[in-house]
């Protein structure tokens, strides 16, 4: 227990520059304080995560990848969140498929205002992939 | 609809006639089909007209040289033919062949697409390093008695889409008894080409529909049960990387695939390559570092892009130089990816590729819910 304790997991946090962005700064405004370890990486639109992306970050390092924009019927694109969920779909299906930890990968939709919904998801998915332990393919050499 | 014609005798002979027959009448303009080479241990296709018709073509080959839907689309990529094309393809190449119509890296306009009740087909290397005379030989009997095809490729021997069922001519040998096969026309086009040619009308296809279903049954079955077992063996890290510790990076497997149809890949692109200070801490991370990298990442994230239209038609295993049971692993990633969306490539033009439509309500069980107020004080 202790062990997990110390382990801080390497997390990148996959935000579109509207809603996804926009909670963490409402969070920030709130003066509302989450886990430090995340490292956000903001793209225009959820619909622009390609999930190799997402399958790099894992295969090079991260132990966990969330994805966070706005709620569907939101998108300021119109459509690219519910693209993001088939994408999201198709990769879960895949890492499940080859036992490759599905749940390493999150896809949770904060909203512009929702900067308590932001700070709380950062902090769960911080203690779930801690509980997790750390990303075996982060250490394979052979990827 | 006219429910279809039987022609008796021997197999081969009768579609080559039908074709030239079509030729002949000037319903069709041209024939895209596969030809034996001169040496005789391999095929390549050909676009062959009223006087040009090989003696060497054959309408089911027993290899999947350059898989079918790459060669009509290169010849329709740019726009249609203007004449009317018969293109003669196994069951998995008429599928990729409507796959790529849909996101239009094949124009259908004017082509008549025909497709057979497929036994399978000999892996490429073992056809062109064995003898082609002996396998030819056990091919042909094979297609005419539709009895398994022994020493087929694995993904060959899970097929449970082996009928060419949706073409607009399907060649009906399931049930034949090899006496002869049937023309079944699949379109209103279909069945205008059928229209005249010597053959007895049916208008009874029972024999041949109950055996298509009994067989689908089965290799249904066989198909999950072998991807079952296969899937134990790839699963996790450690084995997962096992099976691909081979691959050489080649990528050919991609290229020859008819799915992988974008121009400039992204696993081949500047955005992979990175300096060698980069690598360098890559290899710091992770205690070493296989080179080239990314050998995971690009079969991975090539699933991502593409098994959803995984027709499962072997290309890619052929290719490979490597003996990564490539076209298994796709199989396996299409098969799941493919449930979820309940899509099946090929089946219809109509049916979108999941990746190009949503639904508002869907997939609900792939987001992580906020249930919970997760509060607390860090
Ligand atoms: S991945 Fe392999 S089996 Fe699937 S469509 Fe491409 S070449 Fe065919
Ligand atoms: S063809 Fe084989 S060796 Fe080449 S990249 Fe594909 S799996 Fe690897």
């Amino acid at each position: 227990m202790d062990e997990k304790k110390e382990f801080t997991p390497s997390i990148i946090y996959g935000l579109c520059s509207w809603c996804g962005t926009g909670g963490s700064e409402t969070a920030g405004a709130m003066h509302l304080q989450y886990a430090e370890n995340i490292r956000p990486f903001r793209v225009p639109c959820t619909g622009a995560i390609d999930p190799v992306y997402i399958l790099r970050a894992l295969i090079e390092g991260a132990d966990g990848f969330a994805v966070s924009g706005c709620h569907p019927g939101d998108c300021h694109f119109d459509s690219g969140n519910y693209r993001a969920r088939r994408r999201t779909a198709v990769l879960k299906s895949l890492l499940d498929t080859f036992g490759l930890d599905s749940e390493r990968v999150w896809l949770r939709w904060v909203g512009h205002g929702e900067g308590k919904r932001f700070a709380d998801t950062v902090n769960e998915f911080n203690d779930h992939i801690k509980e997790m332990g750390g990303n075996p393919l982060a250490k394979r050499r052979d990827t | 609809m006219n429910k279809g014609l039987w022609i008796e005798g021997p197999i081969k002979k009768g579609i080559l006639d039908f074709l030239n027959g079509l030729l002949a009448d000037q319903k069709i303009k041209a024939v895209l089909m596969p030809a034996k080479n001169k040496g005789g241990d391999s095929y390549a296709w050909f676009l062959m007209e009223k006087n040009g018709m090989l003696d060497s073509a054959d309408p089911a080959p027993p290899v999947m040289t350059t898989q079918g839907a790459n060669v009509v689309s290169y010849l329709t990529k740019k726009g249609p033919v203007w004449e009317k094309t018969a293109v003669l393809l196994r069951p998995c190449e008429y599928r990729a062949v409507i796959e790529l119509a849909k996101i239009k890296q094949v124009d259908l306009t004017n082509l008549v697409l025909i497709s057979f009740d497929c036994p399978g087909a000999f892996p490429l290397e073992k056809y062109i390093n064995g003898d082609p005379k002996k396998l030819d030989e056990i091919f042909d009997t094979c297609l005419e008695k539709q009895t398994e095809l022994e020493g087929a490729r694995n993904v060959c021997t899970i097929c449970h889409r082996f009928s060419g069922t949706g073409a607009d001519i399907e060649i009906g040998l399931i049930g034949g008894k090899g006496e002869g096969f049937w023309l079944v026309p699949g379109s209103r086009q279909g069945e205008e080409l059928i229209e005249g040619v010597a053959g007895s009308k049916t208008d009874n296809l029972d024999v041949r529909e109950n055996a298509i279903s009994e067989r689908t049954i089965l290799q249904e079955t066989k198909r999950n049960n072998m991807l079952d077992s296969f899937q134990e063996t790839v699963m996790g890290p450690e084995n997962l990387l096992n099976t691909l510790s081979s691959c050489i990076n080649c990528h050919n497997c991609s290229r020859v695939c008819p799915i992988c149809f974008c121009r400039e890949c992204y696993f081949d692109s500047k955005a992979l390559s990175s300096e060698a200070d980069n690598i360098l801490q890559r290899a710091q991370r992770k205690g070493g570092l296989r080179l080239p990298p990314d050998l995971l990442l690009f079969h991975l994230g090539r699933m991502t892009h593409m098994s959803l239209s995984c027709v499962s038609c072997g290309a890619c295993e052929d290719a490979c130089p490597a003996d990564v049971p490539v076209s298994m692993l796709f199989a396996l990633a299409g098969r799941n990816t493919q449930a979820v969306f309940e899509y099946e490539p090929g089946r219809s033009q109509d049916e979108a590729v999941p990746h190009t439509v949503f639904k508002f309500e869907e997939l609900k069980d792939f987001e992580t819910p906020y249930i919970k107020e997760y509060s607390k004080e860090q």
